[in-house]
């Protein structure tokens, strides 16, 4: 029984979730003492609202129609999620994506009301733009030995430029907002396939909601089952040995900037092509979504199927801040606890070396108790001799 | 044109601030991406510090007060950094990224919080300090001569005394170097380590009141400092993490940033009739342009962005 | 009439998880000796001198100076002992001038500011009555191996240190300059140093210590004076039996030619100049043809241009009469080249991989190991995998699933040498494939790649271990400054000689 507890201890993932829900523990503890501090009367009121996101509702019909709207908006984030994801397993720190992000609702909201192009196209060339962003930052890491988290972050900034440039040309006359994707051009949403229905008329739900945890698998069996993933994670843990071996280092970050570029774009298209948000185009920061992805990936113990729950969590309590009182506090307070959550996830791996080295003791421990045991039965047992 | 080397100016000195703030944060080992979350943090104790003064304060005191009140919060945000980064070892890209974004939403929140306790209906994260930024302001004919610059300077030449001169720049730099060299004469690296993301959270918050009082007289915290902090670390690259070349450095890029200021008083810029947004970008488009020329042959500290174990060797 | 001694060490015991790296070891030097301590890779000397020098603490055993006890918790309580230590890797800061590095730690300063003029002056004083020369203002980087070392001498001198620890300091310098060490060495010993000279190499420990202390696995197996012993006892104390010095191989029967060079340049990344100085040369098939020279003489640059880690500036590489100058690593590998790397942990392994990642680390694209779609074939992974480990007696905790890092040096070696050898090369490139080993696992490594020179391949050979060089192979080319300078028969030639030409001070025709 015993021995069965501490092999469970020792499985890796276990170690993963538990480290996870530790930060996500600790995260929302730091959250509620700044809550505290603010105003101390509705903090509790606070943090559980955060929590709670749509089951504020009393009714289950409403509660269903904002839990739909709630994973409308984490199928793109889980997709920046992966888009991380996919560039840590090679060892790049993809702070892109929120770029990549941009770069493709930029794509998909301009081919959708300019060209009026349909869904399927407004997609693929959303995927393409962030690829596109991507593949620079992946040309100036391999070829110029340029830091992919600068380059990313500078591109980032002229991503967001270039895209609010690019998208006043479709925006309405009186407000900064791109025109109603829904009103201007219908064939570019995506498909519902009555899903809607599911989630009490909800028509902001579409195919992206199965298509991203597709995703997720699909990214799953790449890197862990496949020559290419096999690459992949070899180059990301020693490129010195993947190049001794002939692996194409250059050419594997450049692609693997380019996949994890048109995932984040194709994020982007996710979310502005079910037309739950339009684009303000005097955005002045870039959005969070893709700074939110980092959360997830780390949150989801760089696992694809892990990042599946960690992105609905994040973007669950960011759902739920926006039913905080506003009286009292504002809707940030949800960044600042997912933002406390990625600080967190930077002690994750002291946590399982902690849960580790515990474990071993425990062990030595034990084995050394077991042999003191051995050495007084034994000498009990020729004492016992000596005697007869 | 005048107004152009001013706001050079001013955003040189920001940038020099920042980047000498990264400088001693990787000579000493610990690459300091949070130096945005840092600046934020920074701006808004300055700017709190300038809201709480009383109207009639004489402009030295304002002064001091304020630019302790940056630097202080600059330091003491920066301890998550080293925390997280020295004792536990942990992913300095994660932890850096993860300060700044918690910096934009830590200074949001607080704002929005202050702002709500004065007057329920005010739900918005600015911060007004019209009154008290007049105090940095020296009017010499229509220049605008502002304190921070002669700040920049005087940081820029001890910041290269310490570095080159002292005992203290020597072993700071050998722990970013090669730590189990420093280590093995006696010297202590997580000490040092510590005192160089300090020195960082220091400048970077000085850097950060410096950002938001160069032009305007009120900031609204949620936009952060819009990736200045990543500029500076540019600048500090292409500065070959050497104070008098980032000084330089910080020249031109400040000189770009200052065009998407003031560039619709130049008649021939105006006559491109090319639209706000270009001039925005134009800054993080020479930084990547300048990085792609610079990086290949780059001198970074040998043994930065590796935790430092005491037990490995 | 009881001797007090400089520095004793009695009992001391240092556990780490799963191992005792000291068990209960003595050690006991007296003033003014050269006292070796003796033993293999892995015998415990490095923790024991971790241990002197502060750098761990041990669980159980005392530490006592001229005979007071005394508590050494780190490397300052060590130096105010007056105990220094000249490290194996260097502990040099290479952008740092010579005298930066020595007075670091220790700089003299006047509120804070370094006065440097005053050190430079007791550095030269130093350096001229020991007679080490340095320039103190050059930086490390530019400086070579031998002047590095001697820094490192001068950083202990400045701090008025008695007892000196050399941790293996011979590895990385010419038999010439070797020569010169110890004769530094017996100076300090005359000036009433105390010398604690680490090694593993029988013939230097004969010739300049004093007395020798032995440890086996851990344990402590003896002292004896240098006076009253031999190579051959000694060698068994280290390893306890006997240890065949020869490598039994057949005559060599040299085939076609495998390999040619062709004036074969390559250029340095980190020096700005050429590694590789139109360098030609021919391995045929049958016979080890070994590249010996110091560290850093363009060895390393030679391999990556063979291997295509490194682009050729000018010149060609042929095999069995292919062009292969400019293809790719992976198709020269296709091609029959195995590479057993320098570095193991850095080229060599991946080393959160499992094992049998690792053993297809050259051929995971191969149809056996991936199917179509790009999908990989486990199960064929793992009956590979374990076929190798058992072919080549690699010893892993949990079998092919066992993550590499887990394991020990000598394994890992033995998953690379199985892995190179099993992808049944035309050439194999064996680079310092015995460094870090016990003496087993030396024999063993030696005795497959003689295998392969049986059967018929051609095997390149790199050493710096003078004893490797002189033993495996059956033609030495003597590199140095990035040039071949000299061809020998191991048979015909010793390792003077091969000094004189590895440290450039002689270099000739072509000498049968």
């Amino acid at each position: 029984m015993k021995k069965e507890k501490t092999s469970l201890l020792k499985n890796s993932a276990v170690q993963s979730i538990l480290a996870s829900l530790l930060c996500i523990l600790l995260g929302l503890l730091l959250g509620y003492i700044v809550l505290l501090f603010i105003n101390p009367t509705g903090a509790w009121d606070a943090i559980s609202t955060v929590m709670k996101n749509f089951f504020t509702y009393p009714s289950r019909p409403a509660a269903m129609k904002y839990f739909g709207s709630t994973l409308v908006k984490t199928a793109p984030l889980l997709m920046c999620a992966l888009s991380i994801q996919f560039a840590y397993k090679v060892g790049l720190f993809n702070i892109g994506a929120a770029g990549q992000y941009v770069a493709g609702a930029g794509a998909c909201l301009y081919a959708a009301l300019a060209w009026h192009m349909p869904w399927w196209v407004c997609l693929i060339l959303a995927a393409v733009a962030g690829a596109a962003l991507g593949a620079l930052s992946g040309l100036l890491k391999s070829y110029c030995n340029v830091n992919e988290v600068i380059s990313g972050i500078m591109l980032n900034w002229i991503a967001l430029y270039s895209a609010n440039l690019l998208l006043t040309g479709v925006k309405e006359p009186a407000s900064p907002y791109t025109n109603v994707v829904a009103n201007f051009n219908s064939s570019a949403l995506l498909p519902s396939l009555g899903m809607g229905k599911l989630f009490t008329d909800n028509q902001y739900v579409t195919i992206a909601i199965p298509l991203s945890v597709l995703v997720a698998i699909a990214v799953w069996v790449v890197l862990g089952k496949t020559k290419f993933g096999y690459e992949l994670r070899a180059t990301g843990y020693n490129k010195d040995a993947a190049r001794y071996c002939g692996m194409n280092e250059k050419r594997n970050i450049i692609l693997t900037l380019v996949i994890g570029g048109a995932l984040a774009g194709v994020g982007a298209a996710f979310m502005y092509l079910s037309g739950y948000e339009q684009w303000q185009c005097t955005q002045s920061s870039v959005p969070a979504m893709g700074f939110n992805g980092i959360a997830a990936t780390f949150l989801g113990g760089l696992d694809p199927i892990g990042t599946i729950f960690a992105s609905y969590f994040i973007q669950h309590i960011t759902s739920g801040g926006a039913y905080v009182d506003k009286t009292m506090y504002c809707s940030q307070i949800s960044d600042l606890i997912s933002s406390l959550i990625i600080y967190l996830c930077g002690f994750v791996l002291f946590f399982k070396y902690f849960m580790n080295s515990r474990i071993v003791r425990r062990e030595e421990r034990k084995s050394l108790k077991e042999k003191e045991k051995l050495t007084a039965d034994s000498a009990a047992k020729t004492e016992e001799g000596g005697r007869k | 044109m005048l107004l152009l080397i001013q706001y050079t100016l001013i955003f040189a000195s920001v940038l020099t601030l920042v980047a000498l703030g990264g400088c001693f944060s990787e000579h000493s080992g610990v690459i300091n991406l949070g130096l945005e979350g840092i600046m934020v943090m920074g701006s808004l104790g300055g700017a709190l510090a300038m809201k709480y003064l009383p109207a009639g304060a004489p402009a030295l005191e304002i002064i001091l007060l304020v630019v302790l009140c940056a630097v202080l919060a600059g330091m003491l945000y920066s301890l998550l950094l080293a925390v997280a980064c020295i004792n536990f070892k942990a992913d300095q890209t994660l932890v850096g990224t993860a300060m700044n974004l918690l910096g934009t939403a830590a200074a949001t929140v607080i704002v929005k919080a202050i702002n709500t306790a004065e007057d329920p209906d005010n739900v918005s994260s600015t911060i007004q300090y019209v009154n008290a930024k007049k105090a940095f302001i020296v009017r010499i004919g229509s220049f605008e001569f502002n304190w921070f610059m002669v700040m920049a300077v005087i940081v820029l030449v001890l910041a290269y005394v310490v570095l080159y001169k002292t005992r203290f720049g020597l072993r700071l730099m050998a722990c970013g170097e090669h730590p189990q060299a420093a280590d093995s004469v006696g010297i202590n690296v997580y000490k040092m380590r510590w005192a160089g993301v300090l020195i960082s959270g220091m400048l970077g918050g000085l850097g950060g009141i410096v950002y938001i009082t160069a032009g305007v007289s009120e900031w609204k915290f949620e936009t952060g400092v819009a990736g200045f902090g990543f500029l500076a670390l540019a600048v500090m690259i292409f500065g070959q993490w050497k104070p008098i070349r980032i000084a330089l450095a910080a020249l031109l890029f400040g000189l770009f940033r200052a065009l998407s200021n003031v560039y619709t008083g130049f008649d021939f810029l105006t006559a491109l009739n090319l639209p706000s947004s270009v001039y925005n970008m134009l800054p993080y488009i020479i930084s990547l342009v300048v990085l792609a020329f610079t990086s290949s042959k780059s001198r970074a500290p040998k043994a930065e962005g590796i935790p430092y174990d005491k037990g490995q060797r | 009439m009881e001797e007090t001694y400089a520095v004793e060490m009695l009992n001391i015991t240092k556990r780490f998880p799963g191992i005792i790296a000291n068990d209960n070891i003595t050690l006991q030097l007296k003033r003014g000796e050269i006292h070796a301590l003796l033993g293999e890779n892995g015998a415990g000397k490095s923790t024991l001198m971790s241990v002197l020098f502060g750098l761990y603490r041990p669980e159980e055993g005392t530490i006592r100076m001229n005979g007071k006890e005394v508590s050494i918790k780190n490397p300052n309580d060590a130096n105010a002992l007056g105990i220094g230590m000249v490290h194996q890797h260097f502990k040099l800061v290479e952008c740092f001038t010579v005298l930066d590095n020595i007075i670091m730690g220790v700089e003299p300063c006047k509120h804070g500011f370094l006065q440097k003029a005053e050190a430079r002056k007791k550095v030269v004083a130093l350096s001229e009555k020991y007679g080490l020369m340095v320039d103190p203002d050059a930086y490390v980087r530019d400086i070579t191996v031998g002047m590095q070392q001697r820094t490192e001498i001068l950083k202990m001198l400045y701090r008025d240190n008695e007892i000196l620890i050399f941790d293996e300091p011979t590895a990385v310098l010419t038999p010439q300059e070797i020569g010169e060490l110890m004769e530094i060495m017996r100076n300090l010993a005359a000036e009433g140093k105390s010398i604690l000279f680490i090694s593993h190499k029988l013939n230097e420990i004969m010739a300049v210590a004093n007395r020798c202390s032995v440890l086996r696995k851990g344990k402590y197996i003896g002292t004896v004076n240098i006076a009253d012993t031999s190579r051959e006892e000694l060698s068994h104390m280290m390893v306890g039996r006997d240890v065949q010095f020869e490598v039994t191989k057949k005559p060599v029967e040299p085939g076609k030619v495998i390999l040619q060079v062709e004036n074969m340049t390559v250029a340095s990344k980190l020096h700005q100049n050429k590694a590789v100085k139109n360098v030609s040369f021919q391995v045929r098939a049958g016979e080890i043809v070994c590249i010996a020279g110091i560290d850093g003489n363009g060895q390393t640059e030679l391999v990556y241009g063979l291997t295509g880690l490194e682009p050729l500036e000018s010149g060609r590489i042929l095999l069995e009469e292919q062009d292969i100058t400019r293809t790719s690593i992976r198709r020269r590998s296709a091609m029959g080249i195995s590479h057993i790397p320098e570095d193991r942990q850095k080229h060599g392994l991946v080393l959160d991989f499992s094992l049998e990642d690792n053993l297809v680390l050259q051929r995971y694209f191969e149809p056996q190991f991936t199917g179509k779609g790009g999908f990989l074939k486990r199960r064929n992974i793992r009956e590979y995998a374990n076929h190798l480990i058992e072919q080549y007696d690699v010893r892993s905790g949990q079998g092919p699933v066992t993550a590499a890092r887990s394991m020990s040096g000598g394994n890992q070696q033995k998953a690379i040498v199985a892995r190179e050898i099993d992808k049944d090369p035309e050439l194999l490139v064996a680079v310092q494939p015995t460094r870090g080993l016990d003496v087993g696992a030396i024999e063993y490594i030696h005795r497959q790649i003689v295998a392969e020179r049986d059967a018929g391949k051609a095997v390149l050979l790199v050493s710096l271990e003078l004893d490797e060089v002189m033993s495996v192979p059956d033609r030495i080319l003597v590199m140095c400054e990035g040039e071949i300078v000299g061809e020998f028969d191991p048979k015909k030639t010793n390792v003077q000689e091969l000094g004189l030409y590895m440290a450039g001070a002689k270099r000739g025709a072509e000498q049968a």
